[in-house]
Formats: structure tokens, sequence, C-alpha cells
């Protein structure tokens, strides 16, 4: 068993290695150099950037209350709201995205929010507002199994020392969930530099202005641009490397799924 | 002091029902029973985490029901000390007078001066993770006692420690509450705790009080039988040990003297299991070095036994048959001897 398990690791630890190493190693150094100062790249570096760090910062702001309220308080229907919240962790991001298209293009509400100047559909801000809706399930689930990890006793004593509620929560429940708080948003960073999917249905692919990183990939490869598009991969890969390493070394055991 | 009035809280799994209590300024009073009897919810109520179902709370004739536990300067200390481990000890410690913003050089100086009290001065700078339970006992401890509360509760401060610290440890609360002058409610699993501590004690079960009283006279007096079957021991004798060959000899406060197969001296508590007191009506001879004469001031019937109150100078409680009794024809006021091993004597230290 031993020979035989060692084998299959070892074996799957190769291909893995010889299929993201040939990708890198795809064009010339001279030719993935050159690609990566290309405009088009550039500004698809930049975009992900940008929209990746504000979803990811919309999604700490929201996933933190509320995985909260999910770790320590206990209400009617906790079950069927703590499913919906969830749910897009499963969901197929292409599903995801078309019924935020759905949403935002042919309901009332999705119309009003548009008169009132927040336009998603096929802008920058719809990339964000896909990245926030697949992403934010990742946070809630690793912040509420960080806060739960957290006795409540902790709290109590702050309390007794002269905290209210948010400076005890400020002060001692989220400093000692903040391996978990660092993880999650690491994750979910991560995630957002490379979404697809739900990106597509709702902001487009549009080059120059809705082109994320694997938008410029998809778009580069249906035009024939094979260097680009490994020069957008290449990025991507590096960053999922980063990612995995900063996550391994802040909490071993932050449980994502 | 403290005044709790038929206070009901429900948590689901846990509950307490119609609880009344008084606690007097400076009493070191010690709450005991199995577990699930609800006595850290009722910790908890006091301090103010839980809201009851119904009653009131009275600290120094102010109504605190409705209070937020930061406003009510009562200090808790839980079993597993809850020690913030993201923060060094010294920055535990300063927590409450963080919050309470006292200056820099204000918060420097009283945690100096605590940490002085309970010797943990050259822990400052360390986290909590590194430390022993007992150095994080004292932690906790300072931590609660640098902001001066009125009102100090323990939820078994000692139940994580190993038996030698846990003696150490109950001297330190001793000390801590003559110097301080803190009222203290503490919950135990230890009788130790309650011979050496307690002013008075309260004994709960199923979420309800079942009695309240000075530690002596709720031993010789259990209300029912689970009280009785609970606390097991009967007899607690305070005195002042010296030693005498191999054994102790005890003096009581009252003047009487005994012996005890036990290396411990100075202030002492003697337990004794009223099972090892026989009763004659002559002395007689024996292995057994402890034999004093005296009065019975009572006689308690239970079941098959009988709980016989001697009146030896303090007071001795016996457990003899109905048969016996009948036998010796014990009435109140009869002279009986009663004899004693000294190796039945168990003796705890008080610091």
């Amino acid at each position: 068993m031993r020979t035989f398990s060692l084998a299959i690791t070892f074996l799957l630890f190769l291909f893995i290695s010889l299929i993201l190493l040939g990708l890198v190693f795809y064009s010339p150094l001279s030719v993935l150099a050159q690609s990566l100062t290309n405009p088009e790249i550039q500004f698809a570096v930049i975009l992900s950037l940008v929209t990746s760090v504000i979803s990811t910062i919309v999604c700490i702001v929201v996933a933190v209350p509320s995985s909260y309220a999910l770790a320590r308080y206990s209400f009617p229907g906790k079950w069927l709201v703590t499913l919906v919240l969830t749910l897009p962790l499963t969901l197929p991001p292409l599903v995801a995205g078309i019924a935020l298209l759905l949403f935002f293009g042919t309901t009332p509400w999705g119309k009003a929010l548009e008169n009132a100047g927040f336009s998603v559909i096929f802008t920058p801000l719809g990339i964000i507002v896909a990245e926030v809706f697949v992403n934010l399930p990742f946070m809630i689930r690793i912040m509420r199994s960080a806060f739960s990890a957290v006795n409540p006793r902790f709290e109590y004593v702050a309390k007794t020392l002269g905290c209210t509620d948010t400076s005890a929560f400020l002060q001692v429940t989220l400093p000692m969930a903040s391996h978990g708080l660092f993880a999650g948003a690491a994750i979910t960073w991560s995630k957002s530099m490379g979404e697809f999917g739900a990106v597509l249905m709702l902001a487009g692919a549009t080059t120059m202005r809705t082109e994320t990183l694997p938008i410029a990939l998809y778009l580069n490869i249906s035009a024939g641009n094979l260097d680009l598009a490994v020069a957008a991969a290449t990025i991507l890969i590096v960053i999922s490397l980063c990612t995995l390493c900063l996550v391994e070394y802040l909490e071993k055991d932050v449980n994502v799924f | 002091m403290l005044r709790i009035e038929s206070i009901s809280v429900n948590l689901g799994k846990f509950s307490i029902r119609n609880i009344s209590l008084e606690i007097k300024s400076n009493e070191y009073f010690i709450i005991i029973g199995p577990s699930g009897a609800g006595k850290t919810i009722l910790l908890e109520t006091i301090v103010g985490i839980h809201a009851p179902l119904s009653g009131m709370v009275w600290l120094d004739n102010k109504n605190i029901t409705a209070l937020s536990p930061h406003k009510r300067n009562i200090g808790m200390v839980y079993q597993d000390y809850m020690l913030f481990p993201h923060l060094s000890v010294e920055d535990n410690i300063a927590f409450g007078l963080k919050q309470k913003k006292v200056p820099r050089e204000e918060q420097k100086k009283m945690v100096e001066e605590c940490s002085d009290l309970l010797n943990i001065s050259d822990l400052l700078s360390r986290f909590p993770v590194t430390l022993s339970g007992g150095e994080q006992q004292r932690i906790a401890l300072a931590r609660a006692l640098v902001l001066k509360p009125e009102l100090l509760l323990l939820d078994e401060p000692m139940n994580a420690l190993d038996s030698c610290t846990r003696d150490r440890m109950r001297m330190e609360l001793s000390r801590i509450r003559k110097l301080t002058g803190t009222t203290i409610i503490q919950i135990t699993h230890h009788f130790d705790d309650v011979y050496t501590l307690a002013d008075r004690i309260a004994l709960m079960k199923d979420g309800e009080i079942v009695q309240v009283g000075e530690p002596e006279n709720v031993f010789q007096h259990p209300s029912d039988t689970f009280v009785a079957e609970f606390l097991g021991i009967g007899n607690i004798i305070r005195g002042y040990g010296t030693r005498s060959g191999n054994l102790t000899e005890i003096k009581t406060t009252k003047g009487q003297v005994f012996y005890a197969a036990s290396p411990v001296t100075g202030d002492v508590v003697a337990t004794l299991h009223p099972e090892d007191v026989i009763i004659s009506r002559a002395p007689f001879a024996s292995s057994a070095r402890n034999c004093m004469n005296g009065t019975v001031s009572e006689l308690i019937s239970s079941g098959s036994t009988i709980r016989v109150i001697l009146d030896v100078g303090f007071s001795l409680m016996a457990l003899l048959t109905r048969e016996s009794c009948s036998e010796l024809h014990l009435e109140l006021g009869t002279k009986v001897f009663a004899t004693f091993k000294a190796s039945a004597v168990h003796l705890i230290p008080v610091s």
C-alpha cells in the first residue's frame, strides 16, 4: 500500500508540475517578457488588481458581521439563511452570472439601481459585483468557522473588564480570529483575480474595458494570440502559488469548504 | 452587598429557577453542587451576561438587573482563565484599565502593584500560551483584581490545577482576600476549598438552591438526603496544629486538644467522618489516640441511622445505627465518651 500510494502521489506531482511548467515555458522568456509589457496585458493586470482588491474589501466588510451572527446567535430559520448565504459556493459561476444579468437587466429593482447610477451590465463595476457575489460565501464560511473557534467566554470576560459588545468584538474576538480573516481575504482575492464565468456573463468581454486577466486569456486564445494568452495564464499561476503559500503559512487548518 | 431576588434564567440546555441569595460584604461565599446544576449560569447572570427571565439583582442597594456588564464593576475568573492569547501578560492585566481610559503611567503603576501582590512581576512581557496553569491563574486573578472590583466571581478557579498548585493557590486566595477585602463568590468541586475558605456555602442542584448556611452547620444539618449524600463528611473543626512526636496536636479555638496523624501544622481545618467516631458510656482502652468526653446535644434520625451531635467543647457528629443508639440509651444531655483514631482525622492547611 505504501509503495502504491506513494507512487500515485509522485506521478500526480510530476503530471501537474509538467503541465504547469509546460505552460509557463511555452514561449521563450524574451517573448514572455515582451508579452508582459504589452498594453493589453498591463491593462488586464491593473483592472484585475483594482477590481479584486475592491471586491475583497467588500467581501470582508459584509462577511465579518454576517458570519459573526451565524457563529454566535440563534434565530428562527437560521438553517435556511445559512443555506442561501452559502449557496453560491456550489453554484456554477456561469449560472450565478446569468442570474445576476437577469436581476440587473430585467427586474424593476435592477433598473432602479441603473437609473440611480449603479450601472453594472457590461461595465467594470459589474466585474466587482460578480466577484463579490461568487466569493462572498467563501469568506462567510471561513470567518464563521474562525469566529466559532473563539470561546464566547473571552467576550464575557472582556465585558466584565469594561468593554461594550462592540469593543469586546473589536479588541478580543476579531484579533483572535485574525488568521481566519487573513486567510479568507487571501483566498477571496485570489479567486477574484481568476474569476471568469460570472464576470463574462455580467460584465461581458470587451477588450480594454472589462478585460481582466482571465478574460484577456480567453479573448487572446480566441483570436489566436497564444503568447499573450500564455502571459496572462502565467501571471494567474504565480498568483495562485503565492496565495496558497500565504494561506498555508497563516493557518494550517483553515477550513475552506 | 449583593442581593438576588427570585432569579430565573433559561438558556435552553441549562437553566436556573427562582434563585434568591444574599451575600454579605467581605464574605467568602462558595457554591457547590453537581455539574449541570446551573452554577456557572448563576455567576454569569450576576455579572450581567445573561438577562434573567424574572427576578432582580441588587448590588449595594442599587438595582443592577438591566445594567450592562461593563458598568457593574464585578470581576470574573473562569476555570480556563480566558487570558487573551494575542496580548502580553502586561496588556492582559492592563486590559480593563485601558477600557477605563486610565492614563498610561498610572496603568503601569497599578499593573506593577497588582503583579507584585500575585508574584508575577517577572512574567509581564511573556505571552499566555508560554505559561503554566498556576501562572495563568494568577494573571487571570490580577486582570480582575487590578480594577478593584466590588465583587469577584470565581468559576472553579482551581479545577485545572494539580493538587499541589491548588493548595498553594488556595492559600493565595485567602491571602488576597485578607489584603484586598474583596467579597468573593466561588464555584468549586473541591471540599477542601469549602473547609478552608468559605464563610458560607450554598448547595445547588438542578438549577435550584437546596441549602445555604455556614459550612459547619450545613455539614451537620443537611436539609435533605441529597445534601447529606453530596457533602458526605460531617465534621469540620478549626484549630492550630503543632508537631507532637509522630502526630500533630490540634488545639481548637475553644481550647480542646486532639491528635491527627498528619504532618500538617499551623492554622488548620480538621475533617472527620462521623462514622469514624465511636460513642461509649465509659472510657475504654483502645489503640485510638483520641477520647473526649461530652454530652449529647442533638439526635437526628435519618432512615436506619441516627446522627448524634455531641458537645465536646466544639460540636462533634457521630453516625450510629438505631440499635446502638437504643442500647446506649442515648438521650439529650446524656454524658458519653467519643473515641476516634488520629489516622481518621484529615488536616488541611489554612494560610
